[in-house]
């Protein structure tokens, strides 16, 4: 589909030789340095500070309203943030337009310029920063190799399916060889095949573009933990968790991020001691211990529905409960279980082969190493 | 969000209000300030006066008001119900009567008013329709002026109904004559009252058709501000503009209520 | 009405179709068209016949050109022709050059009243046009403003501001009135523009002036020539903007029509101008219609063959 070979040609060019004393800003793909943006007296994005390394994806994770897409418009210079600073390949951009930023953006609509072919839609970054015209053709047709539309040159937009304009837009971004590429939710528009084909096809263009920083606003999970190097999770207009997807999903720091980063069950307990025992209405569980918290405190077991099995192995972790629910899903079982001690918990089992009834005793449990004891936050235990 | 810099919006702004202030604004400052002068010697009328006004409450102003307002709501009412319907009747039609419609109704659009008033009188000069000299022939001509509108109007908020709705209607059972009365015309009653609206206005300050037709006891404002500034008294036809305008105003923005009213329900 | 009337048959394949919520049984769709369509007929095509008929039909009775050839071979004529023709394209140049810049800062360059002068251009248009010339004529007028401020500061008398009464004052007058016409349907053409294509285009590295000639005007050039075909059809019908004027050397084929009916009761001359007007309206107001739809979705798409 793509000619990997032509793909120098779209990469910034690699210093020959990096300086080793070269700070931070000079390394740093895109810098937010304490970004505080507000509209009309409401802060929509608050003290946000994060840094996207050169060749780094960053997933913006988070619900709606939680000053996600506000990050990215600060980043491309169509919001003016009302304190800290905006680096771009170690440049401070805060005070400069958009055009001048050196920024390649894509968007969920495509934003295609309906009045122009695909190569022409391509051009227009190219002809917009003055590229000698004898480049023009080389580039457009390089950047449209690379994102597998090279066909399609003569096309206009609205002879395109939703997943071919996406390509449009993405080899437009890449076309004026950008340090930074801001992706804003830029497969929410395809449906859910056509998403996990663009989400592959994102992931090996971002192989062979190594050089530059890509900031990925989505509310989806499944991209963030696909393409992210590393996600940051936003919450009511803040930065609250950023790391790793696998660290993100294995021992998340919070409660909102558990819910937020895959499904997570979040159990209400009291800390018994600080190896990680609890305790969830008298009944003793064990889960990985959390910083921070004492014994007495209230807390949140968090566990994967996948991670919980049917049965009691050993009798450590054993949940007993009554089935209220059972759901087919075709890869195996969900089972929604109201414990004896309260709470619900469910569990996403293989296929079972004598599946139980709704009403039905059971017990559940699961490995110490696969729970997670968290602060308890009030209003934000709800389930993923 | 397209001009970045604060510099370069003031700018734009600056000459945003140069361009609009002496070209929009000044003008009609300048009818409603002449309309109180008594003297205009300089640069600024000298002298004040109310007098222009006083005289619109009496003789012939008054009855110039009078009778612009009872042809605009005339005419208003007769042109909302045929392009009303019209514009109905389009909907319910094939493609081929729907053009037709499309062009005839909006046909008056394109010919000049003055060949509309020509094209009465030339009609009904002679029997069997003898109408030249009458109200009658000054109600038609506004009424075939503003039809268009109404029906543009009618025509642009049909097309805006969500069909579902009248669909959903003839779904739970009720005819034609029903779903019309119950649900269509309410849906469209904002538009029909922006459509008359616009139609009064329009009527308002009629002209070119009027200066055709008019009979000598049928002056609506405009020719009477035209017979006032024609014969050098401006103060006076500056105050009969601004009843004409003020009048206006009221009806537009007691139809703008009724509309925010209606899309209320 | 004979048109009218030989719509029907092509109807007759249709009532197959039943509409829904349309009882099959009930009246075809166009017999409810007749109402309003006869009265239409009645009050304005018939009489719109009768103009072109009394053109070939003079007083003397019989049937003639001679009202044709004379009208046509007069000065007078030619000279409103023009008139018509060079105001008409005038002011429509001028109202879309100022439409357009001023619908712009409104939409794109939004200040705390941008609504508010939204407002006013939708009143504006609600206004007969006859007012823009009485109250230009107290600022440029003979005892207008301008004068008299020419006459306070210099002491002279000699009147500076004169073209009022010349074509030019009838220019500035109908750009007055008809800018709002156009502003009307580009500022919903405006609104209509994808934000995102904008920032895109930004983030690509275009400037403002950039943006406004490659990504804004061509998706609203239909919007654009929908309403300077408007423009051009309303000032050739303009008239209350002539008379008002009242200058003798300024003559539109309008102000001829209503000389030659109501001054003179040359009925035959009358239609004859009429009829001329009346063409060249309807030809541009055919245009107008052709851009009209166009205006609405697929705008522009040719724009970059």
């Amino acid at each position: 589909m793509t000619a990997v070979g032509a793909s120098p040609a779209l990469t910034p060019a690699p210093p020959a030789a990096p300086a080793p004393d070269a700070g931070a800003a000079t390394r740093s793909g895109l810098r937010f340095q304490d970004v505080t943006v507000a509209y009309h007296g409401t802060t929509v994005l608050d003290g946000f500070t994060l840094e996207v390394a050169p060749g780094e994806v960053v997933a913006l994770l988070g619900p709606s309203g939680s000053g996600k897409t506000t990050a990215l418009r600060t980043a491309a210079g169509f919001t003016t943030p009302l304190r800290g600073r905006v680096h771009i390949g170690g440049r401070d951009v805060t005070d400069l337009p958009p055009y001048r930023r050196g920024i390649g953006m894509v968007v969920q609509q495509y934003a295609l310029f309906p009045h122009l072919r695909v190569e022409q839609n391509v051009a227009f970054g190219l002809k917009a920063h003055r590229t000698p015209r004898a480049e023009i053709p080389g580039r457009v047709a390089r950047a449209l190799e690379m994102t597998g539309m090279g066909g399609y040159a003569r096309r206009y937009p609205r002879e395109l399916s939703g997943g071919q304009q996406q390509r449009v837009a993405i080899a437009r971004a890449l076309a004026i060889r950008p340090d930074v590429l801001l992706l804003d939710e830029p497969l929410s528009a395809l449906d859910a095949q056509l998403r996990s084909g663009m989400l592959a096809e994102l992931a090996r263009l971002h192989r062979e573009l190594p050089h530059v920083s890509i900031l990925y606003v989505t509310h989806d999970q499944l991209e963030a933990l696909t393409l992210a190097d590393r996600i940051a999770v936003m919450k009511d207009a803040r930065l609250v968790d950023c790391d790793t997807p696998r660290r993100l999903y294995r021992r998340p720091g919070d409660t909102f991020t558990a819910a937020f980063v895959g499904q997570a069950n979040l159990l209400p307990v009291a800390v018994e001691w600080h190896d990680g025992s609890v305790s969830l209405a008298g009944a003793a569980l064990r889960g990985a211990p959390a910083a921070g918290l004492a014994p007495g405190d209230e807390a949140v077991l968090c566990i994967r529905p996948h991670l919980v099995r049917l049965g009691a192995v050993g009798g450590r972790n054993a949940l007993a409960g009554t089935v209220a629910d059972i759901q087919w899903r075709g890869a195996g079982h969900r089972l929604l279980v109201d414990l004896d001690t309260g709470p619900r918990l469910t569990a996403d089992l293989g296929e079972l082969r004598v599946p139980p009834l709704p009403g039905e005793r059971v017990t559940l449990c699961f490995d110490p190493e696969d729970a997670v004891v968290l602060p308890a936050a009030g209003e934000d235990g709800a389930d993923g | 969000m397209l001009v970045h810099s604060r510099a370069a919006r003031l700018a734009h702004w600056t000459l945003f209000l140069l361009l609009v202030v002496p070209v929009f604004a000044l003008p009609l400052l300048m009818v409603v300030g002449a309309s109180f002068a008594d003297r205009w010697d300089g640069a600024l009328p000298s002298a004040f006066t109310a007098a222009h006004y006083a005289d619109l409450g009496r003789g012939q102003s008054l009855d110039a008001l009078v009778t612009s307002l009872s042809t605009a709501l005339v005419a208003g009412l007769a042109a909302l119900t045929v392009g009303g319907w019209a514009a109905l009747a389009a909907r319910g039609s094939g493609r081929r009567l729907r053009h037709l419609l499309d062009g005839l109704f909006m046909l008056p659009l394109a010919v000049p008013s003055v060949v509309v008033g020509l094209a009465l009188l030339v009609a009904f000069s002679k029997p069997p329709l003898l109408l030249n000299g009458t109200t009658t022939i000054v109600l038609l001509a506004h009424t075939v002026l503003v039809t268009s509108f109404a029906y543009q109007s009618v025509r642009a908020a049909i097309g805006r109904l969500d069909p579902a709705l009248e669909q959903s209607a003839a779904g739970l059972g009720a005819p034609p004559a029903q779903v019309l009365r119950r649900v269509t015309l309410p849906l469209l009653l904002p538009s029909l009252t922006a459509a008359f609206g616009l139609c009064f206005a329009l009527s308002m300050g009629e002209l070119s058709a009027t200066m055709m037709l008019y009979p000598p006891d049928w002056l609506p404002l405009p020719v009477r501000i035209f017979a006032a500034t024609d014969r050098g008294a401006l103060f006076t036809g500056a105050a009969l503009a601004v009843a004409l305008i003020a009048s206006t105003l009221v009806v537009l923005a007691a139809t703008a209520r009724l509309r925010t009213r209606a899309s209320y329900r | 009405m004979a048109s009218v009337l030989s719509e029907a048959p092509v109807r007759a394949p249709a009532p197959a179709v039943v509409r829904p919520g349309r009882r099959p049984r009930s009246v075809p769709g166009w017999v409810w068209a007749l109402p309003p369509l006869a009265g239409l007929g009645l009050v304005f095509l018939y009489p719109l016949v009768l103009v072109g008929w009394q053109s070939v039909s003079p007083d003397t009775g019989g049937h003639s050109l001679a009202a044709w050839s004379d009208v046509l071979g007069s000065t007078a004529f030619h000279r409103a022709l023009r008139t018509t023709v060079w105001v008409a394209a005038g002011s429509t140049v001028g109202c879309l050059l100022l439409g357009f810049y001023l619908a712009w800062v409104i939409a794109f360059v939004p200040f705390p009243g941008a609504r508010l002068a939204g407002r006013f251009i939708d009143l504006f248009v609600a206004l007969p046009s006859f007012l823009i010339t009485l109250s230009l004529a107290f600022i440029y007028g003979s005892a207008g403003i301008a004068n008299g401020a020419w006459t306070g500061l210099t002491g002279s008398h000699h009147t500076l501001f004169a073209f009022l009464t010349t074509p030019w004052g009838v220019l500035l007058a109908e750009i007055t009135y008809f800018t709002p016409f156009v502003m009307r349907p580009l500022l919903a053409a405006f609104s209509q523009v994808d934000t995102a294509q904008i920032e895109t285009a930004a983030s690509l590295g275009a400037r403002p002036g950039r943006i406004v000639r490659q990504v804004i005007l061509p998706e609203v050039l239909p919007a654009l020539a929908a309403g300077g075909s408007l423009v051009l059809v309303m000032s050739l019908n303009q008239f209350g903007i002539v008379l008002f004027t009242g200058a003798k050397d300024v003559t539109t084929l309008t102000l001829l029509v209503y000389s030659r009916a109501v001054l003179e009761s040359d009925y035959p001359a009358a239609c004859v101008i009429a009829v001329v007007n009346v063409v060249l309206s309807v030809a541009l107001h055919s245009l107008y219609r052709l851009c009209l739809p166009r205006a609405g979705k697929e705008g522009g798409n040719r724009a970059g063959a």
